[in-house]
């Protein structure tokens, strides 16, 4: 019975993904029905509606369902490994990383807009591997992953405010990516970003047993015979690769990490990772992907950062499902 | 057969278990006394792998255990601690995990895992709470949930720190009878223990720990006669066989009768 009811979850949310990024692609400044498009497609050579929907549309829709999928499931990987229901990518450094390395790009490489999703990704890796490194130095538990997270994560931001108060020029470059959205982006730069966001959910997916047990402590998952400290290493790189992956072509939009995975245990009714990691995957893509289109629709031809309206979506449904549920525990 | 060399084990720089040197007897219960912070649950890591000694070993079947594969030692040691985290899981899930160390990739059980999940689940007393969510239980019947998985991990050897935390009185009597059932499997079983009187009726050996050594290894009734008690925890045992309990009284005021039992 319980099997059937996770598969009826994860249908559900495959069909929101689905209805989430027809929508995406239909509604813009222009609407575009899905039958028009379809006819459309059949006719000989490439119409106006055609560019806009394959050149513009569609890159943004991929873009915000990959990286709300990979920002969702990098935080309930962080939240499961850390058993911190507060655990969210940035805990671990992905932010503030990708900040600094986006920031210095621009201050050393001002000409080279392009090279700054490379720099945040590259920088979302080197703070989770520098806070990983200072951790294991005591022993990689769990406490000592978000002390040494809360820790280089601010001094990183020390960083980032030093170089930008030096080079007030890179703080234009930088505002857009810190507010976080889709409005750049093109299929080119999705490209190595997209081949990591799928191995990392792939991974994470496939460890997902061995992430329920390494979620039951690291005393306990020892003497069932993991190996906690390598397996610690393992989610942290799954993490960081699927968080850094989205931020570089992102921005932070770093609340969906925080709260899809929290959705995703409520209306499965289970913290078991095989079951809440493809939910968090399909839920976070179409969460996004919805979020997006309202963003660049509801004051048309303005557009709001993508991360406002995730957060006044995102918190009044989170809020009913806290409410809705009360009374009954559920820990991380 | 679980043997410590000389072992000593701590944290960082700090030695906690300090040139500790015990067999512990195949087929037998022991139970681990001491006062608090004494080393006990410390003493229970290193046998458990979960420490590696700072010097010296711990033997198991004649391997040393840090050259063992951890895998490997699961199949062979079991451990329940004293800090159990389980999510929002079933019973059934939970306990299904003690499968662990059994498992090929992709982690998939078998027919004989699911029976061995179901027997464990019986032992212990949570058959009929298995599709119940263990966040939504009694701290009692989590303690029961928990201790299932370690029976469904199959080991000869089963250490447990401080299983009657959290029980019901009948719950604790029940538990240490299912020690005793275990025993006649042929485990080997050895649990810290708070409650002296339970340790000393239900185990046959006991250890005696103070400031990170253990001061006596022996049969509960050597123990008894011996000083170690008194001087581990500066209180005096005495068995009343009519009662078939220990009882026990501070030195300083066996004159007034505060004993207890």
């Amino acid at each position: 019975m319980k099997a059937n009811k996770t598969a009826a979850v994860t249908a559900a949310c495959f069909a929101a993904l689905v209805v989430s990024a027809a929508v995406g692609i239909c509604a813009g400044t222009v609407w575009l029905s899905p039958w028009e498009l379809a006819s459309e497609f059949f006719t000989e050579g490439l119409s106006q509606t055609e560019r806009i929907v394959l050149y513009i549309r569609l890159p943004r829709v991929i873009a915000a369902v990959l990286s709300g999928a990979a920002l969702s499931v990098s935080g309930a990987v962080i939240q499961a490994v850390l058993a911190n229901p507060l655990a969210a990518p940035n805990i671990i450094g992905v932010n503030s990383g990708a900040g600094l390395f986006t920031v210095l790009c621009a201050a050393v490489f001002p000409a080279a807009a392009r090279l700054m999703p490379a720099a945040a990704f590259l920088g979302a890796l080197t703070a989770v591997m520098t806070v990983y490194g200072i951790a294991k130095k005591t022993g990689a538990s769990r406490m000592t992953i978000v002390l040494a997270g809360i820790g280089v994560s601010s001094l990183l931001n020390a960083v980032t405010d030093t170089v930008t108060t030096l080079f007030p020029d890179a703080l234009t470059g930088v505002s857009a990516f810190k507010a976080g959205g889709f409005s750049g982006v093109s299929a080119k730069t999705l490209f190595p970003a997209w081949i990591f966001i799928i191995a990392g959910i792939t991974a994470a997916v496939m460890l997902s047993h061995d992430l329920d047990v390494l979620a039951l402590g690291d005393s306990t998952a020892g003497s069932l015979g993991m190996n906690t400290g390598l397996m610690h290493f393992v989610f942290l790189a799954i993490s960081a690769l699927l968080a850094g992956a989205a931020v570089s072509f992102s921005g932070l939009i770093g609340f969906v990490g925080l709260i899809v995975p929290h959705m995703a245990r409520k209306i499965t009714g289970t913290s078991e990772n095989s079951a809440v990691i493809p939910v968090c995957a399909l839920l976070g893509g179409a969460f996004l992907s919805l979020c997006d289109t309202l963003a660049r629709t509801l004051f048309s031809p303005y557009e709001l950062p993508t991360g406002i309206v995730v957060s006044y979506i995102g918190v009044p449904f989170f809020i009913w499902l806290l409410i809705r549920k009360k009374g009954e525990k559920h820990s991380a | 057969m679980l043997e410590l060399k000389n072992a000593n084990g701590g944290y960082g720089k700090r030695t906690v278990v300090s040139d500790v040197s015990v067999k512990f007897p195949e087929g037998e219960i022991t139970s681990v006394i001491g006062a608090n912070g004494c080393g006990k649950s410390t003493l229970l890591m290193l046998c458990a792998g979960l420490l590696v000694p700072t010097s010296g070993q711990v033997m198991l079947d004649g391997e040393d255990m840090a050259k063992l594969p951890r895998n490997e030692a699961a199949k062979r040691i079991s451990y329940l601690g004293q800090i159990k985290n389980s999510g929002s899981i079933t019973v059934r899930s939970l306990v299904s995990h003690g499968r662990f160390p059994y498992l090929g990739y992709p982690r998939r059980y078998t027919a004989a895992d699911r029976e061995k999940i179901n027997e464990a689940m019986e032992l212990a007393g949570v058959a009929d709470i298995a599709e119940r969510n263990v966040s939504e239980l009694s701290g009692g019947q989590q303690q029961r949930a928990h201790i299932a998985m370690t029976l469904a991990q199959d080991t000869k050897t089963i250490l447990l720190d401080e299983p009657l935390a959290y029980l019901d009185i009948n719950r604790q009597f029940e538990l240490m009878e299912l020690i005793v059932r275990l025993k006649a499997l042929g485990k080997t079983v050895i649990t810290v223990m708070h409650d002296l009187n339970l340790a000393l009726i239900y185990s046959d050996k006991t250890a005696v720990m103070e400031k990170g050594a253990v001061t006596a290894f022996d049969t509960p009734e050597n123990i008894i006669r011996s000083n170690a008690i008194e001087t581990a925890l500066g209180v005096k045992a005495e068995y009343c066989s009519e009662a078939k309990q220990y009882f026990f009284s501070i030195k300083h005021y066996t004159n007034n009768h505060l004993t207890y039992g």
